[in-house]
């Protein structure tokens, strides 16, 4: 009886899975597929590749989400981590206040956000007699911080939590002088907290569509807006070669992810 | 803690950075659009504007609006719906029935596609849908000469859509809450005489329904603001809030009136996360 | 060695004083214990001698010199926390090593230093393991011999023992106890539980809401508790009140309000003066009433309305009148007293101590 209910709730997990992966699998099968129309039998052909790399605008697209993607990895995970260590490490007024605002980024519909920004950035432009600047990557990159920062400051914030102040209280009362106490135990005990939130910043910012739609001036685009316009174009199986890329980087960053952080709030050896 | 001047400062130093980005993008910019929702000019315009209060009397004037609304609501609502009954079950499984290797292995699978980029998901399924995709592939070789299967550009085909990108959602804050509910509690209701049924709908459900609550936020909320999803999925059919939305800004270019309609679904947001928020306090406030 | 002395220390957040004004000071190779229960001070003390916590007023002075303004890393104190505090990402090796690293200690003198304090606490062999590899046994020794590798003036403990389990608890009290001799650093710890302060320590202290109740050797602040929290937090207390009746020969008669008369050393007692006295439940004899004997003073007759069995030893609770007297017997060969029966209580007028209340 037992065995028949084990084996139950595998189909039915695989099930799921099979719902979740299904069309993925399909979209990147047909990128390998010769035919334009999708038609079957089913080809092997690396036609859309070779089509896509001579695709100058959605490479460009690309080259742009992943300039966007660095430098807001860089800024969002800087700027997060110091959050976050002034959350872990010191009590103040106001703290749980501003720990509360981290959500608005979140649970706001990033269609309002985005619009916001938009309509934000033109009047600031306009104020100072450049309407045009509403609008580029470097507004892409402003938005797309923003909307990182919340997720940074919480993984970096976890990791902090895990580990006691007593730590660095310790390496003081050794006598180790403050910068030898950040640099000899805050930073390794942080680092993988912080190589998880960077990951986590690169894949929000790779794969943001909406902010990035309404913040992109025509003809400076980032991959997902530029695959949108395709899309509602028309389909071209270029499409489904670049998202299976994109979809293989994603996944790729998350597995790495996933080596630092525990999903989940499963700890070790708890089995 | 007093702090001194000193911890002040660093306090200041470190949290300054960060939230005065968040400021320039997140709360001015929300500010600027509410304000703008009260003009009665589009600051395209070189004009002067003026205080109106018309942009919101369009949409409570207009039955148009209405529907798009209440679609919009309905499409969270269904989804939300949909999202809880595949999703539970495999949360519960996952959480009480499935150990070790197995269990860590499926719930990265199941975590995975919800990083990955949401267009792009989206855009597989027209592939799956459509005529000639692999459904009515399916249909056919079982069904040889039955009705073309087309779903693509039909309300179901934006439900199956929305359900695909945000279930991971429903299935990670249901697990968590299950994960944390100990066995022990589910034995207990055992050994005080409930069968497996009253257990679970007694101490499980009602422990886990953080999780659910949390969950169904986490979806209600950007569904009823989705745009991209409706228009590569649904097309002209099932038009929401969200595609409204999007229109004033780039096609119509009537940005107060879209302002409004963005405050509009804010306040439908809020009024969501105000409904759910006391579930969520009285559960946390509990455990 | 070193001699640390607070004078006039005082530490407020907002309306509540942490520490209000206390003075102590802690003898050149003592083991001190603060005693007391939470949000009393003793770890707001220890802190702030440990340099992490900053004095509204008062001074702190180790071997005379004022520390106050000294931060933590310049301090030369040894400190062993509560978790621990073992850095994860270090084997105990560098975790030992720590210290000596940051003070630029030729390597190889750290590793000579290492090993022996590795040696001091017993872990020779384990250097290369990880913190979490360890027992708790083992991870308190690490922060033992890795806060006393520096060669500190002082040691801190704060609650050193409180994650282990009772027998291995005891166990480290020795161990600890041996090793604070051994190298005769002055020592202060911070502990809750009484009966560890008393096992470990050449003076403790009890706190009470930010101030030192009393200071003094286990032995005299048990057996002469200065106040009703002190003889109630430091093991348990029969509490009687009355006012005294008659004075003769250095000896108080004290009336019970309940009934019943006591005697009690005189001191500076005068006749009519209302009085509370504490009576520990092991200086009471217990046995059956003999037919017909009488209440007198430092003789009680009651009921027994419980008996608990605790292994070594019985504790017995008596009704008498409206009254409960708690009572101490060791487990010797007789049987257990029946409920309901009477019994009579007697205890020689020496243990009954006159507190404030």
């Amino acid at each position: 009886m037992k065995n028949f209910a084990d084996a139950g709730i595998r189909f039915y997990l695989i099930l799921v899975l099979v719902f979740l992966y299904l069309p993925i699998l399909v979209m990147a099968l047909l990128a390998f597929n010769k035919s334009p129309l999708y038609a079957l039998p089913f080809e092997f052909d690396l036609v859309w590749f070779k089509a896509l790399a001579e695709n100058d605008r959605l490479l460009k697209a690309g080259l742009n989400s992943v300039l966007i993607a660095l430098a807001n990895t860089v800024i969002a995970t800087s700027l997060g981590t110091m959050a976050a260590v002034a959350f872990g490490r010191y009590t103040f007024r106001g703290k749980t206040m501003m720990q509360a605002l981290l959500f608005p980024p979140i649970a706001i519909p990033w269609l309002v956000i985005g619009t916001a920004m938009l309509v934000f950035f033109f009047w600031i432009g306009r104020a100072i007699g450049y309407p045009g600047i509403a609008r580029g990557l470097h507004a892409i990159l402003l938005g797309h911080v923003a909307l990182s920062l919340p997720y940074v400051i919480f993984v970096v914030g976890a990791r902090l939590n895990d580990y006691p102040k007593a730590l660095e209280e310790a390496a003081a009362t050794l006598g180790a002088t403050p910068w030898q106490v950040f640099r000899r135990i805050s930073v390794p005990i942080l680092a993988p907290g912080v190589v998880a939130a960077s990951l986590f910043a690169f894949a929000v910012s790779f794969d943001q569509f909406v902010i990035s739609y309404f913040l992109a001036p025509p003809g400076v685009t980032t991959l997902p807006v530029e695959i949108y316009t395709s899309i509602r174009k028309g389909f071209t199986p270029e499409i489904n070669a670049i998202s299976t890329i994109i979809i293989l980087v994603s996944m790729g960053l998350m597995l790495i992810v996933a080596r630092f952080y525990r999903f989940g709030g499963e700890r070790s050896g708890n089995e | 803690m007093t702090p001194t001047t000193r911890t002040r400062w660093a306090i200041l130093g470190l949290t300054g950075p960060a939230y005065l980005w968040l400021a320039c993008t997140i709360f001015l910019p929300i500010a600027a659009m509410l304000a703008l929702s009260f003009l009665d000019k589009s600051p395209l315009v070189p004009k002067p504007a003026s205080f109106t209060l018309a942009n919101y009397g369009a949409f409570f004037g207009k039955p148009f609006y209405w529907s798009l609304t209440r679609w919009s609501i309905e499409l969270g609502f269904w989804v939300t719906l949909f999202s809880f009954l595949i999703g539970y079950p495999a949360a519960y499984a996952l959480a009480k029935r499935v150990k070790g290797r197995w269990r860590e292995a499926i719930f990265l699978l199941i975590v995975l596609p919800f990083w990955s980029n949401a267009l792009v998901r989206i855009f597989s399924w027209t592939m799956v849908l459509r005529p000639n995709g692999i459904i009515d592939l399916g249909v056919q070789s079982v069904l040889p000469g039955a009705p073309t299967v087309d779903l693509l550009f039909t309300y179901p085909a934006v439900i199956i859509g929305l359900v695909h990108s945000y279930l991971p959602y429903m299935i990670l804050t249901c697990y968590i809450a299950l994960q944390a509910i100990d066995d022990s509690l589910i034995e207990a209701g055992r050994s005080l005489g409930a069968n497996k049924l009253t257990t679970f709908r007694r101490v499980v459900l009602p422990l886990s329904l953080p999780g659910i609550i949390s969950g169904s936020a986490l979806i209600f909320v950007p569904v009823i603001g989705s745009f991209m999803e409706p228009r590569i999925l649904g097309g002209t059919k099932g038009a929401t809030l969200g595609m409204n939305i999007e229109e004033q800004f780039t096609v119509t270019a009537n940005w107060p009136l879209g302002a409004a309609l963005s405050f509009i679904l804010l306040a439908i947001v809020l009024v969501i996360f105000g409904m759910l928020y006391p579930f969520l306090r009285k559960q946390s406030g509990a455990a | 060695m070193s001699e640390v002395a607070v004078k006039g220390a005082v530490k407020r957040y907002g309306p509540i004083a942490a520490l209000d004004g206390v003075d102590l000071t802690f003898a050149d190779g003592e083991f001190f214990g603060l005693l007391g229960p939470s949000g009393s001070g003793k770890t707001t003390l220890l802190r702030a001698i440990a340099g992490f916590i900053e004095l509204d007023a008062g001074e702190i002075r180790i071997d005379g010199t004022d520390i106050s303004r000294i931060p933590v890393h310049q301090r030369n104190i040894g400190m062993v926390f509560q978790n621990y505090a073992l850095f994860p990402h270090m084997n105990v090796a560098e975790n030992i090593a720590f210290g000596l690293d940051v003070r630029n200690v030729p390597a190889a003198e750290i590793k000579q230093r290492v090993g022996e304090s590795l040696d001091l606490v017993r872990l020779a062999g384990l250097e290369q393991r990880r913190p979490k590899q360890l027992s708790g046994g083992q991870q308190q020794r690490v922060a033992l011999a890795r806060a006393l590798v520096t060669r500190p003036q002082v040691l801190l403990l704060d609650e050193p023992l409180s994650a282990l389990d009772k027998h291995l608890r005891q166990e480290m009290q020795v161990e600890l106890r041996r090793i604070q001799r051994q190298i005769g650093i002055t020592t202060i710890f911070v502990t809750h539980d009484q009966e560890e302060a008393l096992t470990l320590s050449d003076r403790v202290a009890i706190f009470n809401k930010g101030q030192v109740v009393q200071a003094g050797s286990p032995r005299v602040v048990y057996e002469r508790p200065v106040d009703r929290f002190a003889a109630g937090f430091l093991g348990e207390a029969n509490f009687l009140d009355g006012r005294v009746s008659g004075i003769a020969g250095g000896v108080a008669r004290v009336a019970l309000s309940t009934g019943g008369e006591v005697l009690t050393p005189a001191n500076e007692l005068g006749v009519n003066d209302a009085v509370l006295i504490a009576l520990r439940p092991e200086k009471i004899s217990i046995d059956p009433a003999p037919a017909g004997v009488a209440a007198m003073p430092n003789r009680i007759l009651g009921t027994v309305s419980a008996a608990i069995f605790s292994g070594s030893s019985l504790t017995y609770r008596i009704a008498v009148g409206d009254r409960i007297f708690i009572v101490f017997e060791q487990n010797k060969s007789r049987a257990p007293l029946p409920e309901h029966s009477t019994v009579m209580l007697e205890w020689p007028t020496a243990d009954n101590v006159v507190v404030k209340s």
